[in-house]
């Protein structure tokens, strides 16, 4: 590892204090981010919770001190039970639940604020680094994780808007006209995987999943034909 | 570490006596803060989850120093912090749009608890330099955080009698680099004349103003209507 950061590895009130605000800022420098994406986890969250971590590792750290010093004859009549790891990797289960708590499901196959509970988990795993001073991870994770939430999602919304593969959702006046659509969908050379009727009572809704051709992929197009039928109340592209 | 603490570390009665009644203070000045924002978690709620955390941490010391028991003196701390963020994933509430409200509190909340763990191991610097830096995020940044705007979304509604409209727009919106993030159209029959509307969430680019927007595309040969949802 890097010798340079070696002072600051010692276990003394000022490294304390240095691993604990570098978690803040790194948690900071995250959901400052998110919050500009209106995210539901948001600068005070992400930073809370880097403190939270980084503090749960200190703690483990100071507990092994003691072990050490001051508590060293206990040690050795009742012996040495202690792991280094047990704080750290408790923080990750629980920050897991909480990121439970995030995920919705929206639609037909559809959840919503996966991002957000994995990026609270990658975050608390960034502080524990911080927390037990292994600077120089911190800093490398710290871009990765910006990289990743803030380069890669145009990437991905144009990549989904390219895809030839489509979920419709669409909305008609009663279950018989299911076929009409499905032949407005073929009439378009597109291929059909799986059509999921939802309600049967008017209106009626089905998630149609297809693939369109290679010719003829645009996703206006297809939207704009099936709603073009007189039986079609609404059409929506889910996407995921 | 400071070395004033030292006479507070060891396992007589004084000293745990100061842990709790040091996890209560800072759990009520966390949750003071919390409820004078009117939150779900208020100064009860972090009060009870800070000395809880204290005790465990306390006892497990009790245990192992004291009872001179094998054990694993982070173990029931450790549970803590996984039981804590059970209780946090509760305070979540789903919203009827479809969004999440009370991820800072469950955030506050489990941080909370860490900070009891520290002061109940007898790590009061981490316990204390912990509760000043969340007074100093929650009352600080509550603005900050207040101010940072969103990049701008912007749902539109149209309706239009003529599909070259919908193309059109389509057009358009590429033309101007504005991402089509949602896309939903349905039919809809208005004094006889069956008329499709369509509606997009876009992500406006550049300076491009929505008034701006609205007026462009309200020119537009076969649009009917235009409006900002």
């Amino acid at each position: 590892m890097l010798t340079f950061f070696d002072p600051l590895r010692q276990f003394t009130f000022g490294s304390v204090v240095l691993r604990l605000l570098l978690a803040l800022v790194s948690g900071g420098v995250i959901g400052y981010g998110r919050s500009r994406k209106n995210c539901a986890a948001g600068l005070r969250t992400y930073m809370l919770i880097s403190l939270g971590a980084a503090l749960a590792i200190t703690v483990t750290l100071y507990e092994y001190q003691m072990l050490h010093s001051t508590w060293a004859d206990i040690v050795a009549v009742v012996g040495d039970k202690f792991d280094a790891t047990r704080l750290a990797s408790q923080a990750v289960t629980g920050i897991g639940f909480l990121g439970a708590g995030t995920i919705l499901k929206v639609a037909h196959q559809q959840v919503k604020g996966l991002t957000t509970a994995t990026g609270l988990f990658a975050t608390v795993c960034m502080s524990l680094a911080a927390g037990a001073g292994f600077y120089e991870c911190v800093i490398t994770v710290l871009l990765l994780i910006v990289l990743v939430l803030n380069i890669m999602t145009p990437l991905e919304i144009g990549f989904k808007r390219r895809l030839r593969n489509i979920t419709l959702n669409v909305q008609m006046d009663s279950v018989e006209d299911v076929a009409a659509v499905s032949e407005a969908i073929e009439a378009q050379n597109a291929t059909i995987y799986e059509t999921d009727v939802e309600k049967v009572k008017s209106p009626a809704s089905a998630i149609f999943i297809l693939q369109m051709s290679r010719s003829n992929s645009s996703h206006s197009g297809m939207l704009s034909s099936v709603a073009e039928l007189a039986c079609v109340r609404s059409v929506q592209e889910l996407i995921s | 570490m400071l070395s004033f603490f030292d006479p507070l570390r060891g396992m007589d009665y004084l000293s745990v006596l100061v842990r709790l009644l040091t996890a209560t203070l800072c759990g009520t000045a966390i949750g003071i803060e919390r409820s004078m924002k009117n939150r779900p978690a208020g100064f009860r709620t972090h009060i009870l989850v800070c000395l809880g955390s204290a005790v465990a941490a306390v006892t497990a010391h009790f245990i192992y120093l004291v009872l001179q028991m094998p054990a694993d003196v982070t173990r029931l701390g450790g549970q803590v912090i996984t039981g804590l963020g059970f209780i946090g994933a509760g305070t979540i509430i789903v919203t009827k749009k479809m969004s999440i409200k009370g991820l800072t509190t469950a955030a506050g909340l489990w941080t909370t608890g860490i900070i009891g763990l520290a002061i109940g191991s007898g790590f009061y610097e981490g316990g204390l330099l912990g509760t000043v830096l969340v007074l100093l995020t929650e009352a600080s940044l509550a603005k900050l955080s207040a101010r940072i705007q969103p990049d701008p979304k912007f749902a539109l509604e149209l309706l239009y009698n003529d599909k070259d409209a919908l193309n059109a727009m389509m057009r358009y919106c590429k033309d101007k680099h504005m991402n089509i993030l949602g896309l939903q159209i349905h039919t809809q029959e208005d004094e006889g004349a069956a008329y499709a509307a369509y509606a997009a969430t876009v992500k406006l680019a550049g300076n491009l103003k929505a008034a701006e927007l609205i007026e462009q595309l309200s020119k537009m040969p076969g649009i009917v209507l235009v409006y900002e949802d």
